[in-house]
């Protein structure tokens, strides 16, 4: 099967250079072609029964033509000559009008043909070992009466690109993306809460077979049942020590979306003008690093053809830069970063995250929890939004703990953390030596959606808390 | 354009043979025009098409999908939907694809042939529209018009098609200065009849409260008062969830025992209303089901469940399409969602809720609107709000979470507007609520 992808691959490839050459000789100043199939698997096990199972196999070709300052964009989702071409001419038609600038996008020349780097590929894997996987997680969950949904869930994504532009680049490359993942929901009268883990990667197989999916299934269940005893969050300004997962989305929505080129050329991010300044306590470094081994939000290359690189956004507390796409790089007379990425090909190109984190500190967790007189420990994130106009942030964690005098207390139930990420950033005093990048998709507005995975260490600071009733 | 006919015929030619069949074909053409810092950044046009075929032989099902790119696609689907089928395990829970039956509604007013007809220039004067009646900065904002085709098939004799247009759009603005304001504004439609006037003048007045306001101290009890814009996403991510059969179904929704009981305040009726313009609105739900104009609450009183397939006993609510993105749609697994849940509107405009409220805060933008899906808890990160004392807006703030029930609020319903708005599969009314806790720094 992916004898026959590839061999796809290679035949669009030729289309595609006839394609930008099309582009090219109607008028465009920069144009690109990029060709894309993607295959899914998916299961998931509910209460000991099969809720999904299915294959996804899906394809198209982007064109894109950059003409008086801005860009034109036509889809196909057929790879035949006649299609493309005609999507192609479309894309021209769609960039012309009044022209914008005279902005000239500066893009490298990459040639470069690359394989996933795994070690055990999901195609090489049988179909029916993914459902056990699956049906695993789901069996080690029943382990009390309380737990009244149990889902187990494997899913994997081989991506397969191809690209061609007119300035001489000609890449294909292959994304592999495996998950698995527990989620349980306990229930006590008219108490509900839910617990989930899971790894994530751009991995192959390797990830399902070395991880204890009974401990996982098992340990999700327990903290499920366990969060039913949990308090309302007190509520306030108050000392929070965030985990791994919610210190990366306070590093994703706090200072990485208002670190993107385009909402720096806008002018709508409040970190405009902001290289050199002061943003976070010295303690404090961050990355986006498209080049992470294994992290979810890895690619090889961006969807312009730029290869994926490491950004410090911020060095010791001091704000060093932003992501560029090839538009935003030009814009601002920087080098592309391989930011410039889309949700599939029939989307359009954005500067986005990749691997965004904070760098590790000096301390062990339970040295931090032992030093916080009063304050509240973070567990696991539900969902979290940006606001680089405004400079704040609002992150939904899963659950929490109080800590009195050094001693965790009592486990607490959902709550919101907000405040203004300088402020945050600048009140952190004690950073673990641990770092944990956790994967997930983030939405640029509302929608267009990339993986990508965000971490850190265990990081204590001062923020607004408040619980749910 | 293909013709999703000959590839739903093809498909179900292929799949008749097993025990349950089902073939789901859908094409789209989008059209959309982003807007970057007021001025038009890129135009796009995109076809979209593909196929998803299920099939079961007793207990084991198969399901694949694929984009549709030539004649070759309808086997590459059925292989792999036989591959699946093969390795699938008894599953219980299976009760067979959507039974045949008889239209209940009449076909609901969602094609606009302006749609099908427009070209980039069109799109040019929509943007030129918009940006031109917004006196401050438009940094990111989108047009999206689709044609949206769809087919279902199925082995029980279920063959519906579906045709319908989808008008989306997402705005936002900002002032510049040195405290920049923002504001946002969100278009659902299926016609051309999109206001890009007043969404401009919106947009600035927004911004301009926005840029007006100051961060929140201290914290204090008060009622929340929720416009259309911020009320939908809440209504959809609460009561429509807790009414969602599948939630009931596995024990994860609090209402899953309360039909026939008081749910919420008795000025609380909600239908689910397919028969009018609205982007899923339709006569057969995405698995061949007939819809019908549902009571889901009556006076505060829990009525109706919305189902599907899976479920049994489906309501006419196993949907693939989605309310704001015809993209894609072949790919989607029938899952429940809300036609067009609607909130019966009351007899107050905004401006009495206002006046009739003694302490409260009435939220222009939230950071993202959305409650807990189990237990409809809330914290939200309040972007720009105005507070109310003695009936008149004192204060306008920002940077303060706002706390609550959503599942409580309904009960604690303190007045209605009469100005409901579609806001995706949502048309609610700017309503006041009791019960909630303001936090700022």
């Amino acid at each position: 099967m992916m004898q026959a992808v590839l061999t796809r691959a290679e035949q669009a490839q030729d289309i595609l250079h006839n394609a930008v050459d099309r582009m090219q000789d109607l008028g465009a100043e920069f144009s690109d072609a990029r060709s894309q199939t993607v295959r899914v698997t998916g299961v998931s096990s509910m209460n000991g029964d099969i809720r999904q199972l299915v294959q996804k196999s899906t394809g198209g070709v982007c064109l894109r033509a950059w003409a008086g300052g801005r860009w034109g964009y036509g889809t196909a989702t057929s790879f035949d000559r006649d299609a493309v071409m005609r999507a192609a001419e479309q894309a021209v038609r769609n960039a012309s009008g009044e022209r914008k600038s005279d902005l000239v996008l500066e893009p490298a020349t990459v040639r470069e043909h690359r394989r996933a780097d795994v070690r055990i590929h999901p195609d090489s894997v049988d179909l029916s070992e993914k459902i056990a996987a699956a049906q695993d997680l789901d069996r080690a969950q029943a382990v009390d009466d309380r737990i009244i949904n149990r889902i187990g869930s494997y899913s994997e994504e081989v991506k397969t690109n191809a690209l061609v532009n007119s300035a001489g680049s000609d890449l294909s490359w292959e994304e592999v993306r495996t998950l698995c993942r527990a989620m349980s929901v306990a229930a006590d009268g008219q108490r509900m809460e839910r617990y989930y883990d899971g790894p994530d990667s751009t991995l192959g197989f390797e990830v399902v077979r070395d991880a204890d999916l009974e401990e996982l299934g098992r340990v999700t269940a327990r903290e499920a049942i366990e969060t039913l005893k949990a308090d309302r969050a007190p509520s306030g300004n108050l000392t929070v020590i965030s985990d791994p997962m919610v210190s990366g989305l306070l590093a994703h929505e706090a200072m990485g979306h208002a670190s993107e080129g385009d909402e720096i050329t806008k002018r709508r991010s409040f970190l405009t003008d902001a290289v050199g300044r002061r943003v976070a306590s010295d303690i404090i470094t961050m990355y986006d690093n498209g080049t992470v081994r294994g992290a979810h939000g890895s690619v090889p290359f961006d969807d312009e053809g730029t290869p994926s690189s490491c950004t410090t956004i911020i060095d010791h507390g001091v704000y060093t830069g932003y992501m560029h796409s090839l538009e935003t790089a030009s814009q601002l007379g920087m080098r592309p970063t391989g930011n410039g990425r889309a949700e599939n090909y029939g989307k359009r190109v954005w500067v986005r995250m990749t691997n965004t984190y904070f760098g590790p500190g000096e301390w062990d967790r339970d040295e931090i929890i032992a030093d916080t007189k009063e304050g509240i420990l973070c567990d696991k994130m539900v969902n979290g939004m940006e606001d680089p106009v405004g400079g704040c942030f609002e992150a939904k964690c899963l659950r929490g703990f109080l800590i009195r005098n050094g001693e965790i207390v009592k486990p607490l139930q959902s709550f919101t953390l907000t405040g203004r990420s300088v402020d945050i950033l600048s009140s952190a005093d004690a950073l673990s030596k641990e770092v944990v990048l956790d994967g997930g998709m983030c939405g640029k507005g509302i929608e267009d959606w990339v993986r990508v995975s965000s971490g850190g260490p265990y990081m204590r600071a001062r923020m607004i808390v408040g619980g749910g009733q | 354009m293909s013709d999703i006919g000959y590839y739903a015929e093809k498909a179900m030619g292929a799949a008749r043979d097993y025990g349950q069949s089902e073939v789901y074909v859908s094409e789209a053409v989008i059209n959309t025009v982003y807007i970057d810092d007021s001025k038009i950044s890129n135009i796009e046009t995109k076809l979209d098409s593909g196929l998803m075929v299920r099939i079961a032989d007793g207990g084991r099902q198969g399901k694949a999908s694929v984009t549709l790119n030539g004649d070759s696609s309808v086997g590459e689907c059925m292989s792999m939907a036989e591959s699946v089928l093969r390795y699938s395990p008894e599953s219980t829970e299976f009760k067979g694809y959507a039974q045949p039956g008889q239209a209940r509604i009449a076909m609901p007013d969602v094609w606009d042939r302006r749609v099908e007809d427009i070209t980039p220039e069109d799109l040019r004067e929509m943007a030129k529209t918009l940006i031109d009646s917004c006196p401050v900065n438009i940094p990111r904002a989108q047009i999206r018009v689709s044609t949206n085709d769809c087919r279902v098939m199925n082995g029980n004799g279920v063959d519906c098609s579906h045709r319908s247009t989808l008008v989306y759009g997402h705005f936002t603005s900002m002032t510049v200065g040195e405290h920049p304001g923002e504001g946002m504004e969100t278009y659902h439609g299926t016609h051309l009849d999109i206001d890009l006037r007043a969404i401009g003048e919106s947009l600035a007045r927004q911004a301009d409260a926005a840029a007006s306001s100051h961060e929140f101290k201290g914290s204090e009890k008060l009622s929340m008062i929720l416009p259309p814009g911020q009320l939908g996403d809440m209504t959809n991510s609460s009561v429509v969830a807790a009414v969602n059969g599948e939630n009931v179904k596995y024990g994860r929704s609090l209402w899953k025992d309360s039909v026939g009981q008081q749910v919420a305040s008795d000025q609380f009726t909600v239908v689910d209303d397919p028969t009018v313009r609205a982007p899923l609105s339709c006569v057969f739900d995405d698995e061949g089901t007939p819809t019908e104009r549902r009571t889901i609450i009556e006076d505060g009183v829990l009525r109706s469940f919305l189902r599907d397939s899976f479920c049994g006993d489906s309501t006419g609510n196993g949907m693939r399409r989605s309310s704001v993105e015809a993209q894609g749609a072949y790919e989607r697994t029938p899952v429940i969602k809300a036609l067009n849940v609607t909130v019966k509107p009351g007899r107050y405009t905004p401006e009495q809720i206002i006046e009739q409220t003694d302490r409260g805060i009435f939220v222009e933008r939230f950071a993202w609107p959305e409650a807990d899906e189990m237990t409809g808890r809330f914290g939200l990160n309040v972007r720009c709000g105005y507070i109310i004392r003695n009936g008149e807006v004192v204060d306008t703030i920002n940077n303060a979470l706002l706390m609550g029930n959503m599942l409580e609020a309904v009960r604690n319903i303190e007045m209605i507007g009469n100005d409901p708005r579609q806001m995706g599969v949502v048309t609610v009314p700017t309503m006041s609520f009791s019960g909630t806790e303001l936090v700022g720094n």
